[in-house]
């Protein structure tokens, strides 16, 4: 009983981790939408080819993937860094998860707010899409069932409702190993 | 053999797993819808590129992400489920458990480049053995946390 009392106290006495789930989300949160819009204007402004994706895209995504995964990382190196404690597994855990929240909240918000700035986007992606696989070398039948189902699929992901649906548990999930990970990368390890 | 956080534990591998099982797609399931709006695609689409030449199909539909992000994911599911076992061996410095780790992620990153660059061409296979051995890496980091011997 004392045990847990003391590790209660100690709980108690350590310094809010919120300040780093907050710097990690937003900081991430921003650098993926960016890059998830430099992704989406990339494709606006190529010419049909009859591939989906260039090089550049790619490339884009690998690192819109990459950044999205590793905010709880960042976020239990920002509060190692500015405490200087130990971090065990399950608090990390805990940060890299709500770090993943924050990231895809930040990320659906700046979305959103983009569809004021730009409302076209998306259907200047559809358009784009379709013009892609029009140039593609497939038969007349498989083309048109292509086009429907993408732009169903890229109209679905512009309402918040299913942003907020499939990012939050996936950019949680991936930031709950990242956070793991980065306790036992960066937090001094208690014996 | 000691268990420690045994919930933390089974909660991780309860996820990975998930995770897998979403990964593969509505193939797996014979999902009638067409595959660019089943759920499991929907999922993942802000997290890889989802290109279907460059993924596994099965029954005719492509899987929700490409073969490296599938060998990430199966790999490192697979790695933490064989924690229990892998604790056996002295796979207990963690300096050089992250340097495998660290090893992986730029293979992958070298072999990415290179095929992109048209200095070779990678395969499915070699980029799932390749994020495989990346996925496996990092859950091989948890190597001696949960279970003990004494």
């Amino acid at each position: 009983m004392d045990e847990v009392a003391e590790q209660q106290a100690e709980q108690n006495n350590q310094p809010s981790y919120w300040p780093s789930v907050g710097i990690a989300g937003v900081i991430f949160g921003i650098i993926v939408f960016a890059l998830s819009l430099v992704t989406g204007y990339t494709m606006i402004n190529s010419e049909p080819t009859g591939s989906l994706f260039s090089p550049v895209q790619i490339i884009l995504w690998v690192t819109v993937c990459l950044v999205g995964a590793f905010g709880g990382m960042l976020a239990i190196w920002h509060y190692a860094n500015e405490y200087d404690i130990s971090i065990k597994l399950g608090k990390g855990a805990l940060i890299g998860l709500f770090t993943g929240v924050c990231l895809a909240l930040v990320t659906v918000l700046l979305n959103q707010l983009w569809q004021v700035i730009d409302p076209d986007m998306t259907q200047k992606m559809i358009d784009s899409t379709i013009a892609n696989f029009e140039a593609a070398d497939l038969p007349d039948a498989q083309k048109q069932q292509m086009i429907d189902s993408t732009v169903q699929s890229m109209r679905n992901q512009n309402s918040i409702g299913k942003q907020l649906l499939y990012n939050l548990p996936m950019y949680g999930i991936l930031n709950v190993i990242t956070g793991m990970i980065g306790a036992k990368v960066f937090g001094k390890q208690e014996e | 053999m000691q268990i420690r956080q045994p919930i933390l534990y089974g909660s991780v591998l309860l996820l990975a797993v998930v995770v897998v099982f979403v990964a593969t797609g509505g193939g797996l399931f014979n999902q009638s819808t067409p595959w660019p709006v089943q759920w499991q695609h929907q999922t993942f689409h802000s997290l890889c590129h989802q290109i279907a030449d460059r993924s596994f199909w099965i029954n005719g539909q492509p899987m929700a992400v490409c073969s490296r992000c599938m060998g990430i994911y199966s790999g490192f599911a697979l790695g933490w489920g064989l924690l229990p076992i892998l604790s056996f061996a002295d796979i207990t410095r963690l300096a050089y458990v992250k340097k495998i780790a660290v090893v992986m992620l730029l293979f992958n990153f070298i072999d990415a480049a290179g095929n992109l660059f048209g200095l070779w061409h990678n395969t499915l296979i070699s980029r799932t053995v390749l994020g495989g051995m990346l996925g496996s890496s990092a859950a091989l980091i948890f190597v001696g946390d949960f279970f003990h011997h004494n």
